[in-house]
């Protein structure tokens, strides 16, 4: 299991809120506050994702909410953190940081049918991969990343949104890279309780990064079940999601996302990936401070 | 678990989840408010013709009457503000109700209703108004209309409405510098909610003149197109 929780990023702002429960770049619009001022979501929820990307099992987990920003233009959404820099209500832009959850066998759960548990002596690598089900049995384990780079969106009215975000740092050697370009209509309406946001897009990868998190290495494919697998760059996936933001009151909000998402290309023919297309759904109360 | 068990869970919970706050009262985020007004506020371009206010609009046609109240209700804030018939009311913007996370209601409950920001043109007392100044007053709007909202760039100032009370004598003219003056057509217009008003186009030239109001509008509005 991965050691790190996902975050959910949740917003009620006027301009109305980003799809997307995954851990990944995530900007909130702009917030306008006084000066010394912050805005803050803590909630707690919970989340049925695939274990991995491509997996064809899924698990069901906690899903903690954080979001915050401070007059500054500083904030926090989910796993990743940056700044606002434009003073255009039109264009946002700005530093981010975001991190990469890791990735380890346990992606799947592992049994050891039939095996004595508590063996001193332990099964020689080929031999384990035989009796182990796990899916990602004998791969290396891929540790968490601190992403870096930037963000940039354009309003092309108050309702639709270009978004756009370029992170590096992902992978095995700290050397992938990840554009991701969303479109989104908005919700707006201060007052109107329901607001419902929609995202569609793609996100193209290096080769580094399909490497690390599709590929197959020969040292991987000598203990494990999957052949070798070297994939290249280009176009990894398509989304689209839809977020539901429940405002129940002006402190408490109920979450909701749903996301599918379709790997194209290396990252599709991979052995890992059992199945290309995947749904993720969560929901999360979450309070504002 | 099975993934379609999963997936059924989490629905079930957020449905759950979701009709629990089915009772929840009808009150808004003064934070959502102050961020939506505060952009007037924080814009750098010219508006010293404009006034910039918070409008109620209720979800049932109708709902406005005299004697509503907007509430504004924070840990150590407690403020109503008086609303035109229009819904309409100067919004304050306090670094202390932000920070209580304070909420906006009406007075009276029942009463569904959103909240946008409105930029009109401001009104004078004496109830005449250059053309010259309408024009530039509607070029301020568009302006700042064309700040906030990229899509409105293609757009150009055709106007002005005024818009009156019912119960007021709803109208204006038009005086040309030649001493002739034009009585203007009072309408009803739909998106005004039935209130009077009096539309006032400009012409392609270099229009002069004043347009003099019977009584005090409840709001001059730009007209862009």
């Amino acid at each position: 299991m991965n050691k790190l929780l996902f975050l959910v990023l949740s917003t009620s702002t006027l301009a109305g809120s980003l799809a997307g429960g995954m851990a990944r770049a995530q900007t909130p619009a702009v917030n306008p506050m006084p000066d010394g001022s912050r805005d803050m979501y803590v909630g707690l929820g919970a989340q049925s994702a695939p274990r991995y990307e491509g997996s064809g099992s899924r698990k069901l987990s906690a899903l903690p909410v954080l979001q915050v920003e401070w007059s500054n233009g500083i904030f926090i959404s989910g796993m990743s953190a940056g700044m606002h820099l434009s003073g255009s209500p039109t264009v946002e832009y700005g530093p981010l940081l975001a991190v990469q959850p890791g990735r380890d066998e346990s992606g799947t759960s592992v049994e050891v049918g039939g095996v004595g548990m508590n063996g001193l002596i332990g099964p020689a690598a080929g031999e384990k991969a035989m009796f182990m089900t796990g899916r990602l049995a004998g791969m290396d384990e891929i540790g968490a990343r601190l992403q870096f780079g930037g963000f940039y969106n354009v309003y092309l009215d108050p309702h639709w949104r270009l978004t756009s975000s370029l992170l590096v740092g992902a992978g095995r050697d700290h050397d992938g890279a990840r554009l991701e370009l969303n479109v989104q209509r908005l919700a707006l309406a201060a007052g109107s309780r329901h607001r419902v946001s929609l995202t569609a897009g793609v996100g193209l990868v290096n080769r580094q990064y399909n490497e690390t998190y599709f590929g197959v290495t020969a040292a991987e494919a000598m203990r494990s079940r999957f052949g070798p697998w070297q994939p290249g760059g280009g176009l990894q996936d398509v989304h689209a999601s839809v977020r539901w933001n429940w405002v129940l009151s002006p402190s408490w909000m109920l979450t909701s996302n749903l996301q599918a998402k379709r790997l194209l290309g290396d990252a599709s023919h991979s052995p890992l990936t059992q199945r290309p297309t995947n749904l993720t759904v969560s929901t999360a109360f979450a309070y504002r401070f | 678990m099975r993934p379609a068990r999963q997936l059924i869970a989490s629905l079930a919970l957020l449905l759950a989840a979701g009709s629990a706050g089915a009772q929840a009262q009808d009150a808004v985020s003064y934070r959502d408010a102050y961020r939506a007004m505060v952009v007037f506020d924080k814009y750098g371009g010219p508006k010293n013709l404009l006034v910039n206010q918070l409008q109620v609009l209720p979800r049932e046609r109708g709902a406005l009457a005299e004697g509503l109240l907007l509430s504004l209700t924070g840990r150590s804030t407690q403020l109503n503000l008086p609303l035109d018939p229009l819904g309409r009311t100067v919004f304050p913007l306090q670094k202390a109700a932000y920070d209580e996370n304070a909420s906006l209601s009406l007075n009276r409950k029942g009463i569904a209703f959103t909240l946008r920001p409105q930029v009109s043109i401001a009104a004078r007392a004496d109830g005449v108004y250059d053309v010259a100044e309408l024009r530039s007053a509607c070029a301020q709007a568009l302006d700042f209309a064309r700040y906030v909202d990229a899509s409105q760039r293609s757009r150009q100032c055709a106007g002005v409405r005024f818009v009156f009370a019912k119960k007021a004598e709803a109208g204006a003219r038009l005086r040309r510098p030649d001493g002739t003056e034009q009585v203007l057509p009072v309408t009803t217009a739909e998106a005004e909610d039935g209130f009077p008003a009096v539309s006032w186009r400009f012409g392609g030239g270099a229009e002069r003149g004043q347009v003099a109001t019977y009584n005090a509008p409840l709001a001059i509005l730009p007209i862009f197109e």
